[in-house]
């Protein structure tokens, strides 16, 4: 799992008790990977940096609930994806999505536009598009997926969670999640050939 | 091995879960099967690219924002909690409340409807209270008001006829204000006026009013002339009271000394208050008192009694200056009045002695 170091146990019953300097070390540490999650499932980084804040608010007020000190990541996960679903739905509602569709082209970081006919899967990629390219295309390929398609492959592929991980954060057996994950990859290939035509 | 079958182990076979005997069947297939080797090569390269997605670093400001966050939720928090508070109270303890609150309201907005309309004349007694002469001067003012209300009253409206509160209350303030303004400068400038002459036409000595409150009074009233004669009665009855100076005069012809100080008098810009049998009362300026006491020895027959113009009461010129500030201070409002109105002009009965 690339993610933030694992927070100490001191730190999180100091938490708990009411210190806010552990508190802000928890965020320190923690931050990068609510932030990525909320990114990678948001697909903006304004409204994941919103969205991080509001899970670390949460985390704040209801950390002394927490039985479990050593379960702590799966729980700020847990909280993370609880937002993410909910700010999806809000944003849904309000239309958010409904000017991204599979045929619009895909913008860099950079702001230039890359004509889609460019994607070919086929031809040598690492000549064709640069890295950031790459991990944008996979940005907008992953918001074309199923939500919980793409809950599976940010928290395995991207976050580097076992499979056992995945299926308690999801509810799901050990099986489910893998035939749920080759099923949102073999989608996620197909989004992005369909980039290409 | 059918290439469905394969293709759903693509992701088992990238992610080395295979067993060794599985992943030799499906490397079989693939080396065999030109479609699927395809795919396999696109489904290797998602996943590639997939795992190749470098995490992002958190905006500068995300510790900062969320602090700010922390303290709004916590300001709105405090804010609810005292507004459930508040509705969590029993009803028996909230309605009273509220009736008090509203019945509170309702007083105070009376209060200061009722208050509104004083409110408009209290600057203009304060302005006039700053000065401490008007303190005892205002009292005065407004019993000269009512006294010439009193005057005016019947004349002007006719019994049963209900007075115009308004038309009242405008010439109630009005006056006051006249009053006030006029009696201030009075009692400042004393000394001033006794120096001074006096104007022509009108008795002053002891006057209640000053010259524009009558002239107003005149305008208003519907009887003027009346309203004055009582007035100069009034004043003349006060005069004749209180003499300041007495002279005693020998003379021969009666009518031809009265005619003699008719103009004397007239002459020193004074005035005839009254003419008895046995002689006159006369209103002279102060300054010109000693001089028309002189020309008044002049029209005495006697060489005598050019001595015998004597003085015969206790106030002199000067114990007046005096007088004047003892009556302000202690004594009467009316009196203190009187004597201030002497400093200007001096009243001399001059009685006539037949030879």
């Amino acid at each position: 799992m690339k993610t933030s170091p694992r927070i100490q146990r001191e730190v999180i019953e100091s938490c708990k008790a009411g210190d806010e300097r552990a508190f802000v070390e928890i965020v320190l540490q923690s931050k990068k990977k609510v932030f990525n999650i909320a990114y990678r499932m948001l697909g903006n980084s304004e409204e994941a940096k919103d969205l991080s804040q509001e899970v670390f608010i949460s985390v704040f007020d209801s950390i002394k609930d927490l039985r479990e000190e050593i379960k702590f990541d799966s729980w700020l996960t847990q909280i993370t994806l609880n937002h993410c679903r909910n700010r999806r739905k809000y944003l849904k509602r309000r239309k958010y999505f409904n000017s991204d569709s599979l045929d619009d082209p895909v913008e860099t970081e950079d702001g230039d536009m890359m004509p889609k006919a460019l994607y070919d899967p086929s031809d040598s990629p690492e000549t064709l598009y640069e890295k950031k390219m790459v991990q944008e295309l996979i940005q907008r390929g992953l918001q074309k997926l199923k939500e919980d398609q793409r809950e599976l492959l940010v928290l395995r592929d991207l976050q580097g969670c076992s499979y056992e991980e995945v299926g308690e954060l999801l509810g799901l057996p050990e099986g489910t999640v893998k035939s749920k994950l080759h099923r949102a990859r073999m989608d996620l290939k197909q989004v992005l050939e369909g980039f290409a035509h | 091995m059918e290439c469905e079958k394969v293709r759903d182990r693509f992701s088992s076979l990238w992610e080395k879960e295979l067993t060794p005997s599985e992943e030799k069947g499906i490397k079989d297939h693939l080396s065999s099967c030109r479609e699927c080797q395809r795919e396999f090569e696109r489904f290797e390269k998602t996943m590639r690219w997939l795992r190749s997605v470098e995490e992002l670093e958190v905006p500068d400001e995300f510790v900062s924002g969320l602090y700010k966050k922390m303290e709004k939720r916590k300001r709105m928090a405090s804010a609810e909690r005292s507004r459930k508070r508040w509705l969590s109270f029993p009803l028996p303890l909230k309605l009273p409340v509220q009736a008090v609150v509203m019945v509170a309201i309702v007083f105070l907005v009376l209060y200061l409807t009722k208050m509104m309309p004083m409110g408009v004349y209290r600057p203009k007694e304060a302005k006039q209270t700053s000065s401490p002469h008007s303190l005892e001067k205002r009292p005065e003012g407004i019993l000269v008001q009512k006294e010439v209300e009193r005057e005016r009253g019947p004349s002007k409206i006719a019994p049963g006829v209900p007075r115009p509160k308004d038309v009242d209350r405008a010439e109630t303030s009005a006056a006051r204000k006249e009053n006030l303004e006029a009696d201030a400068p009075q009692i400042k400038g004393e000394a001033k006026k006794a120096e001074e002459p006096a104007p022509k036409t009108e008795v002053k000595g002891y006057r209640t009013l000053d010259s524009r409150e009558e002239a107003r009074g005149r305008a208003l009233s519907r009887e003027p002339e009346k309203f004055e004669k009582e007035l100069l009665a009034k004043k003349k009855s006060v005069v004749a009271a209180k003499p300041s100076q007495e002279i005693v005069l020998r003379i021969s012809d009666r009518d031809k000394a009265i005619s003699q100080l008719r103009e004397l008098v007239k002459q020193f810009k004074g005035e005839i208050v009254t003419t008895g049998e046995n002689g006159l009362l006369a209103s002279v300026p102060a300054g010109s008192f000693s001089e028309f006491r002189k020309e008044l020895v002049d029209v005495s027959s006697g060489d005598a009694d050019k001595g015998a113009a004597r003085k015969q009461t206790a106030e002199g010129l000067g114990s007046l200056q005096e007088g004047k500030k003892e009556a302000i201070e202690g004594k009467g409002r009316e009196p203190a009045r009187l004597v201030a109105d002497e400093g200007s002009r001096v009243v001399v009965r001059i009685l006539l002695v037949q030879e």
